[in-house]
């Protein structure tokens, strides 16, 4: 146990002084700002576009915005959070691998699969704490601006697009213990996501993809419910902690 | 006792062997010369026997406990220092020590204590910056202190001094040196005057195998007294000598030498030149060099 909340310390010490906290906690603050002040600004935007519209012969009228436009561009600007996240992240083993910074950790005597849980943490927590800095700073705005209450399940739907990342960090580490180099995993990564995308458009199947998750933001505007996204988040979580273990099992017999 | 036995160990990267039927044994309290040029199969020899790496063949017992491949529990009697040791450049050399302390399970107050006296040893007890700043030399040695931490029975290292300056060369094989009482040491290294300078006993290693093994001295009687060399007083003398004695080989103004020779026949040239009243400066039976003896092997 010691050994796994060492190396947990020395994961939070690295992101904290190598900048990476700073960054993430700056990426997904302005994301979480970016939402409400997107819908707030959209009005004025239209307003000033309206003169050069109307000579092309368009007329716009009065545009409304509420919560729920705040909420669409949430989901949004998600996946460019999750791209910077997984690039940022994607060579959390690997660097240490090429660097060869493991090697002294290993003949100290660490088991090998605390490493990788070490790294599944910090990944976690991260991923937790900006993914609800944004969360919570939409729901804020929102609240202060319009009101919240105008979207349906919005904090199931918004646990939905979370569980992607989370299944996202699982991927990161699977490939991390079968690659070697951070663009491997990446590559490899970004591959597996492709690859569900691309499944997704086949009729019956498309609801026990992970990806079908990325639909969840339709639900705050009453477009499916909680139900139908059951198999994608059983799917979702059992696939996750299968590839934690294998990732361990070829992480215990790796040449390092 | 051995603290390391190594038994018809082999192993190949695809169709290359690296490693052919090794089997050598290291008693304790030693400095023990793992020689060979680049690309012999040191390094992988040395990961093999820290589990990094796994072997095709053979087996590896530490401290009379067998290396297993992954989760190697025989680790905990080793330090390691590789040949060019990679910290964690954000943090300061006693963080990584208590890093270290704690992952090999040492109590608080004990990594406190080894930490102190080992960054003593290394020189770098002053040292506040943080390892990214660090010179080459300067790694090397936390190197060592890292290696040393959990007081192993046997300490590896990897070619510790190739990269070093001569002053940074030399710190590092007092250390080596003065830790032999406590350990047994492994050192790895093509650097034949460190390996003359520290090591108890030595091994050869040519392609994955052991050529040639044993004590320092017994290594070196193996082609011993084979060359004499004549230092004469002068050139004009020189030309006396290669003309009562000839077979020799002038090598500069004044020095020849005879290859092929023994001890009786270096009597004999004696007798001759002390006959002849000629005079010189010095006559000697050549030590034979590691370096002949390494160019000898790798060449066969």
């Amino acid at each position: 146990m010691r050994q796994l909340t060492t190396f947990i310390q020395k994961e939070f010490m690295e992101v904290c002084r190598n900048n990476k906290l700073m960054i993430c906690t700056i990426v997904f603050f302005l994301l979480g700002i970016m939402n409400p002040a997107i819908a707030k600004l959209t009005p004025w935007l239209f307003e000033k576009l309206s003169s050069s519209y109307e000579d092309m012969g368009i007329i716009l009228t009065d545009v409304k915005v509420n919560a729920l436009t705040s909420w669409e561009q949430f989901y949004k600007n998600l996946p460019i959070g999750m791209v910077v996240f997984v690039l940022m992240f994607s060579s959390i083993v690997a660097s240490e691998l090429e660097r060869g910074t493991l090697i002294n950790i290993l003949t100290k005597g660490m088991a090998r699969w605390k490493i990788l849980a070490s790294k599944g943490i910090l990944l976690l927590v991260m991923w937790t704490g900006c993914y609800f800095l944004t969360y919570g700073i939409t729901y804020v705005y929102n609240d202060i601006y319009w009101d919240n209450a105008i979207g349906k399940n919005l904090f199931f739907s918004a646990l939905c697009m979370y569980l992607l990342g989370v299944w996202l960090i699982s991927l990161i580490l699977l490939m991390s213990a079968l690659a070697n180099h951070g663009t491997g995993v990446a590559l490899g990564t970004s591959v597996v996501f492709l690859i569900c995308y691309l499944i997704s458009v086949i009729p019956n199947v498309e609801k026990y993809l992970p990806t079908k998750l990325m639909e969840c933001s339709q639900i705050p505007f009453g477009r499916g419910t909680p139900d139908d996204f059951t198999y994608a988040i059983v799917i979702i979580i059992l696939w996750s902690l299968m590839d934690v273990m294998i990732g361990i099992l070829v992480f215990n017999k790796k040449n390092i | 006792m051995n603290i390391l036995t190594l038994n018809q160990v082999s192993k190949s990267f695809g169709s290359k062997q690296v490693v052919k039927n090794l089997s050598f044994e290291v008693p304790e309290h030693i400095v023990y010369g793992f020689i060979g040029k680049n690309g012999a199969g040191k390094t992988t020899t040395m990961k093999m026997i820290l589990g990094l790496v796994k072997m095709d063949e053979g087996e590896i017992k530490v401290n009379g406990s067998k290396v297993t491949f992954g989760q190697n529990t025989t680790n905990q009697y080793i330090g390691y220092l590789p040949d060019v040791p990679e910290y964690y450049g954000y943090m300061t050399p006693r963080e990584y020590l208590k890093l270290c302390g704690r992952i090999t399970g040492m109590e608080e107050k004990e990594i406190q204590k080894k930490s102190d006296e080992l960054l003593e040893l290394v020189g770098l007890s002053q040292e506040k910056r943080r390892i990214k700043g660090f010179s080459r030399g300067m790694k090397q040695r936390l190197g060592i202190a890292q290696a040393l931490l959990n007081s192993p029975k046997l300490l590896i290292c990897d070619e510790p001094t190739s990269a070093l300056d001569p002053v940074g060369r030399k710190e590092i094989l007092e250390v080596l040196s003065k830790v032999k009482e406590h350990t047994t040491v492994i050192f790895s290294t093509h650097i034949l005057s460190d390996v003359e300078r520290i090591c108890d006993e030595v091994a050869f290693l040519h392609e994955g195998s052991i050529v040639m093994k044993g004590t320092l001295a017994e290594v070196k009687s193996l082609r011993k007294g084979t060359t004499v060399e004549v230092e004469c007083a002068g050139s004009d003398e020189t030309d006396r000598v290669l003309s009562l004695l000839p077979g020799g080989k002038r090598v500069s103004e004044t020095s020849i030498i005879y290859e092929k020779t023994n001890q009786k026949r270096m009597n004999e040239m004696m007798k001759v030149l002390a006959e002849h009243d000629v005079k010189i400066q010095r006559i000697e039976m050549l030590e034979p060099t590691l370096e002949d003896l390494f160019v000898e092997v790798v060449s066969k």
